[in-house]
């Protein structure tokens, strides 16, 4: 049996329509947050204001929330590159960056928070991380009165997105436009240097016993191609597939990645171009498994794991 | 299911039948894979490596059959072989048809071993049978403990008493593999519902013990047809029941906690195999157990195959294939016995 190439389908997902639909409504509902806010500056905590969340769900929120709490580790990181240290009340155990977040209320982890701790710390924007469809808790946290945005990022551009949407719903515009100003130009950069290269064929291995890679609508397959690379299984419809051995073999990958931690390359994998030349790398999972602000230091680091001569200054921790 | 008396011609017949069977099968399954790779290009390699002839098969298609398709080909075989003979004898030592190492909880008590032995040592080839072997050891004669009532196993307790230490077992070969994530340990369903992707190392000493284990349970075969037919009855007709029944429960586990110590815990190959070689050529052990080790050999072997082609290239674990298959057989085995 030959493996069948996918023919790539566009966009085919509800939520992927529903959430790029949604965006005109959330300019919207952000120029209508910033009017009412220039309009009635003593009511900024009183009001409220309806925005659509990154999954198209209408939801109304406080106009400048004071009390967030954080259900992902990636929505940590934006809130606080956004500079809301101080509204953030709550967040999960996976929270460990920056350094500052783990001083934070824990309200448990990303897939079952503690509800009972969230509405106990009287909690006025709830921001959770959702990769497929809203979790239960956001129902029973509703009924309970506290809003829940959905922030879905599922590529780099989404993650820019959301820090432009997420500052538009805290009153962090202005930040939120310096921050993405300074990401894209970064990512400028780098797609400038990769431009004339060779793309390397990617392997990335999140695990190797039995083997889990990438499929094509994952976050880290826009990494690869960010960073000048072309993942060997950039055809897979399932985003994070069990993957045969001997599929890996035959794709010849000339540089494979694998999580951080203590796995090593599988011997069945030692004679692949990867394996013989050694292009094996271990990147911190954090940099490439977050879609948050960070998301760009794993683009620029990938970069120099697969362009070593175009960026000789950054060294890979190639084992 | 007592059927004519077994001649050596039956036996001879349905052996060979079954071993052709089997070879037959190795070489499509050498064949039929995520990547397609003719019998030509296969034989061509395998040539290559074993005479040192020239090989003008793609390197790629020459790794994938050396260092992953054909040790994962003849590990199949091994462990269906080794889990069908284990269900075989547990049938005929415990005279119960619902017995086998994974309904037994047997299985998941030789991957508790073999994790254990993993997580303290490190992942040896020889160890982590022997600790497998322990595992299944231990938990059979638990579940023997739970399962015998005041008069004697009654089936239902017994599966019963499998049931609840499976259980038990399975939640903790979750906790020990989670606990250690970031090791080298594989992943939890791969130890839960298997998984024949090994590599070389781990297979010879594997074979060796379950080629043993076969052999100590085939050498018992007589004394087994005996004692089905009671325990009192063997011993007055000059078995010597107790040393045989030691000897085929230690020949079980060792082949179970070896054949799991590499594959994960496979359910239903040891339930379903021996019913069918006994549906097919009688109750006899001398012909059951030969025959269950060949048949499970060639039931894996194709389960296997139909797991890392289905979804190609992806991939499904193994088990997910034996259990579509082996449960809806074991409800129809629990409505005739009850």
């Amino acid at each position: 049996m030959y493996p069948v190439p996918r023919k790539p389908t566009a966009q085919s997902s509800v939520g992927r329509r529903l959430s790029s639909r949604s965006k005109a409504f959330t300019l919207f509902a952000i120029c209508a947050t910033v009017t009412l806010v220039n309009c009635s500056p003593g009511l900024q905590t009183q009001g409220t204001v309806t925005v659509v969340d990154e999954i198209g769900r209408t939801i109304r929120v406080p106009v400048h929330p004071k009390r967030i709490v954080s259900l992902a580790p990636s929505v940590t990181e934006m809130l606080f590159a956004l500079g809301l240290n101080d509204r953030i009340v709550g967040v999960t155990s996976y929270c460990d960056y920056p350094p500052e977040a783990t001083e934070k209320e824990r309200v448990g982890d990303t897939l079952r928070p503690g509800v009972e701790r969230i509405i106990g710390l009287r909690s006025d924007l709830v921001v959770a991380s959702t990769s497929s469809q809203v979790e239960q808790f956001v129902y029973r946290l509703e009924q309970a009165g506290v809003p829940v945005y959905a922030s879905n990022p599922r590529s780099v551009d989404d993650v820019l997105e959301s820090l432009i949407k997420l500052g538009g719903i805290t009153g962090r515009e202005g930040r939120a436009k310096e921050l993405t100003r300074e990401f894209r130009s970064r990512l400028d950069t780098v797609a400038r240097q990769i431009d004339a290269a060779d793309r390397p064929r990617v392997l990335f291995l999140l695990g190797v016993g039995p083997l889990i890679t990438i499929g094509r609508h994952t976050f880290i397959d826009d990494i690869i191609n960010r960073a000048g690379g072309e993942s060997v299984t950039k055809d897979l419809e399932t985003d994070y597939p069990q993957y045969s051995f001997e599929s890996a073999v035959a794709s010849r990958p000339e540089v494979i990645f694998l999580q951080s931690g203590d796995t090593d390359l599988p011997n069945r994998l030692k004679q692949t171009p990867a394996g013989v030349s050694g292009r094996v790398y271990h990147l911190d999972d954090a940099l490439l498994l977050r879609p948050g602000p960070r998301v760009i230091d794993g683009v620029e680091k990938m970069a120099a794991c697969l362009h070593p001569q175009l960026f000789p200054e950054s060294v890979g921790n190639n084992r | 299911m007592a059927r004519a008396r077994l001649t050596p011609r039956r036996m001879v017949i349905m052996l060979g039948t079954l071993l052709v069977v089997l070879i037959v099968l190795l070489l499509a399954a050498c064949t039929i894979g995520s990547e397609h790779i003719p019998l030509a290009d296969v034989a061509r390699t395998v040539g290559a490596k074993l005479f040192g002839s020239q090989n003008e098969v793609s390197r790629e298609n020459s790794i994938i059959i050396l260092a992953i398709r054909l040790p994962r080909v003849l590990l199949a075989i091994v462990v269906g072989a080794a889990l069908s003979s284990a269900g075989a004898a547990y049938q005929a030592l415990l005279r119960n048809p619902l017995a086998d190492p994974y309904i037994l909880g047997v299985s998941t008590g030789a991957a508790v071993g073999a994790i254990t032995a993993t997580l303290v040592v490190g992942s040896s080839p020889l160890i982590r049978p022997a600790a497998g072997f322990s595992g299944a050891l231990v938990t059979i004669a638990v579940v023997y403990a739970l399962g015998e009532g005041r008069r004697g196993s009654i089936s239902e307790r017994l599966v019963l008493a499998g049931v609840i230490v499976n259980a038990l077992l399975s939640s903790v070969v979750i906790f020990m593999v989670t606990a250690a994530a970031g090791t080298r340990q594989r992943s939890v369903l791969s130890w839960l519902i298997g998984d024949l992707g090994a590599e070389w190392t781990l297979i010879p000493f594997v074979a060796v013990l379950v080629g043993i284990g076969i052999a100590v349970i085939y050498a018992n075969a007589r004394s087994l047809n005996l004692m089905m037919t009671g325990e009192e009855e063997a011993s007055a007709l000059g078995v010597e029941v107790r040393r045989a029944k030691i000897a085929v429960y230690l020949a079980a586990s060792l082949i179970t906690g070896a054949a799991v110590a590499v594959s994960g815990v496979i359910g239903f190959v040891g339930l379903i195999i021996p019913h069918a070689v006994r549906l097919a050529g009688g109750s006899d052990n001398r012909l059951v157990i030969p025959a269950s080790a060949l048949a499970g050999g060639a039931f894996l072997l194709i389960s296997d195959t139909v797991a890392r082609t289905i979804i190609a290239p992806r991939e499904l674990h193994i088990g997910v294939i034996t259990a579509f298959i082996g449960a809806p057989f074991f409800i129809v085995l629990l409505r005739r016995t009850t």
